[in-house]
């Protein structure tokens, strides 16, 4: 009996030091992947840094209303947040390589899909931001074009084209993460078939002299608004 | 040189048959069939009468005419008339035509009448809307003997205006350049000018024409240049000007976009010439004595620009709050919730003009956005102005222009400052 159990607790001991001897030079080649990662990131970063502050990004990013958005989300300057996300990817991406050495069983067919998904996370914050570029762009221009010349609802007009693009950035993101795919199209096609049927319903039935007013004024009296005016110059 | 020419085969061809010159008149046309043979004529009556020893071309640059504007110049009959002293001109005057694009640019327009200058060796040029109501010999000649007889390198023109016409040069074109640049310089936005060709030459040097602001409003640019090129500018005495035909004329949008923005972008080019600068100074002017302010003008209804400032102001917050210090958008702000009757003082207004010129040096938001984010805020200013100037007399006006002017000129030390200050972080 004793000797069983002496035997039994030689045999773990001697499983232990094996499992150990085995796991720790895996351990530290992970932590040099991961270090290894960490600077690697970090150079990264810094050349992205650099080579977007030369390709004026936060100027474009400003001009277009992006920056004042990014400010109000308490984010930093559009250079900064997509070298800062470079960082990061890169270094998730060494960490999940450090971690696959490990061999822990199971882990490894997740490890190797989140490493595949690592280049369209990013190419979906992309398309995030260069919608939310885009859309407070033509949303500012539409603002000012309709209140410039007198339109009704220019903020509605604005608020419409500014949800629109964001939806349709929306939908291309995660269209690129393949996350819900034919959910996504079709709560898209929904919605915007919505808005468009809405639109319809409102000018055909519920605003017939308004849409009759606003198409006389874009057909004659629209010029002749112009020159209520006095000459500017 | 005609190998380096951006000019066409078929144009270049017709200017070597002209040779050298010593004047050369440039009209840009654009569907001017109806009215480009009274100007032509006008001008080829003042050459023979008053510049009869010049060797002078007529060069028509067409952006694309569907209405056969470049026949009807080139068919017109030469008829050689005798001037007021029966003087005659004593050398042939050359008629040139030719299409510089597919659609109308007034920035590529000058620049191919500068290319051509440049060829043929002028000394003296000219440029002239074929749009004229009434073109006369006189007018022409009044334009060209600056630059011809007092070695002027660029001349502006002066023309006598209704008291509602050309309000946007009245309450910002004229007074704000004149401030920044330091000359008195009274149209630098105007469809006719002349310059030298030395003027011509060092313009046609710049690579400045692919701009949007030269493109548009290649003159202001080229008077600018001129000024801050310490070359001799002057203006002259044109005569009433008239109204643009209705719908001729751009929009208030599109005037302000061309003009403001035109200007901003001339700040920002020459800006080591004009920060240290102070006051302004009168420039020679010629041509008849003259008042500049008419009395006749029909009178506005200016309701619908309080409704269109009012909104704007409301609508536009978010836009205009980047661009305007806090002190100056709550100002403005509390003018748009006034109801009528409300005054739009000019300190208000050159502090506004000047943050929006600083902050377009900052570039807070996009240039071209900022500009048309004046337009609610310019409509306010002209609210004002039409309401105090209801009963006003020519010289009333012509004061409140000069006070306008000196308020603008006060004030540059703020435009300095908050162009020399680094963009504001606002959320």
């Amino acid at each position: 009996m004793k000797d069983v159990i002496v035997q039994g607790l030689s045999q773990a001991y001697e499983n232990l030091v094996r499992m150990l001897a085995e796991f720790l030079p895996r351990l530290v080649v992970m932590l040099v992947i991961i270090l290894i990662g960490l600077l690697v990131a970090w150079l990264l970063k810094i050349i992205v840094r650099g080579i977007l502050r030369l390709t004026k990004l936060d100027r474009l990013s400003e001009e277009a209303g992006a920056s004042r958005m990014l400010r109000l989300a308490a984010l930093p300057k559009m250079s900064e947040l997509l070298s800062r996300s470079i960082f990061w990817i890169t270094w998730f991406g060494f960490i999940l390589i450090g971690v696959g050495v490990l061999e822990v069983a199971g882990l490894q067919e997740q490890i190797s899909r989140l490493l595949q998904l690592l280049p369209e996370v990013f190419v979906a914050i992309v398309i995030l931001f260069l919608g939310l570029i885009a859309a407070n762009f033509l949303s500012r221009a539409a603002l000012l074009a309709s209140v410039n010349a007198g339109h009704p609802s220019p903020k509605l007009l604005s608020w419409l084209i500014r949800f629109v693009i964001w939806i349709m950035a929306i939908s291309m993101a995660l269209e690129e993460l393949g996350v819900g795919r034919q959910t996504v199209i079709a709560a898209f096609s929904i919605m915007f078939g919505a808005l468009m049927l809405g639109l319809a319903i409102a000018f055909g039935l519920g605003g017939q002299d308004l849409a009759r007013r606003f198409l006389e004024r874009r057909a004659g009296d629209e010029e002749k608004e112009k020159h209520e005016e006095p000459s500017p110059l | 040189m005609a190998e380096d020419t951006f000019l066409g085969d078929d144009f270049l061809r017709q200017l070597m048959n002209v040779g050298e010159v010593d004047l050369l008149v440039g009209i840009p046309s654009y569907n001017n069939a109806e009215t480009i043979g009274a100007t032509v004529q006008a001008i080829e009556d003042s050459l023979r009468q008053a510049f009869i020893r010049d060797r002078v071309v007529i060069l028509n640059v067409d952006g694309g005419s569907t209405d056969n504007t470049c026949e009807a110049l080139l068919g017109m009959n030469g008829k050689r008339g005798t001037g007021a002293r029966g003087l005659t001109s004593l050398r042939t005057v050359h008629r040139v035509s030719s299409q510089y694009a597919n659609a109308p640019s007034q920035g590529s327009a000058l620049h191919s009448v500068l290319a051509a200058a440049d060829l043929l060796r002028a000394r003296y040029c000219a440029i002239v809307s074929p749009a004229m109501a009434n073109p006369s010999a006189e007018w022409m000649a009044n334009l060209l003997r600056p630059v011809h007889q007092e070695k002027c390198d660029f001349v502006a023109p002066l023309y006598r205006r209704s008291k509602y016409q050309g309000l946007l040069a009245r309450n910002l074109l004229y007074p704000m350049s004149r401030a920044v640049f330091g000359k008195k310089i009274r149209e630098l936005y105007a469809d006719e000018w002349a310059f030298s060709g030395a003027l011509a030459a060092q313009c046609l040097g710049r690579n400045v024409w692919q701009e949007e602001a030269v493109r548009a409003r290649p003159e202001a640019w080229m008077g600018v240049t001129a000024i801050c090129g310490d070359f001799k500018c002057g203006q002259s005495f044109l005569g009433p000007k008239a109204p643009i035909a209705a719908g001729a004329g751009p929009d208030i949008v599109e005037a302000i976009r061309q003009t403001v923005g035109g200007l901003f972008w001339c700040l920002e080019e020459q800006q080591d010439y004009w920060m240290g600068k102070t006051g302004s100074e009168s420039v020679a002017t010629f041509g008849p004595e003259h008042e500049l302010t008419a009395d006749e003008g029909q009178s506005l209804n200016a309701d619908k620009i309080l409704e269109m400032f009012q909104r704007g102001v409301n609508e536009l917050e978010p836009i205009l709050s980047p661009i305007l210090t806090a002190e100056t958008h709550a100002e403005i702000k509390a003018l748009a919730q006034q109801q009528e009757g409300f005054r739009f003082g000019v300190e208000l207004w050159v502090k506004t003009l000047y943050e929006f010129a600083a902050s377009y040096h900052h570039s807070v938001i996009n240039r071209d956005h900022l500009v048309q984010a004046l337009v609610p805020i310019y409509r306010g200013r002209l609210y004002s102005f039409l309401l105090e100037h209801a009963d006003s007399s020519p010289e009333e006006m012509e004061a409140d222009t000069e006070a306008l002017c000196g308020e603008f000129e006060r004030q540059k030390p703020y435009l300095v400052e908050r162009w020399k200050a680094k963009a504001e972080v606002k959320t």
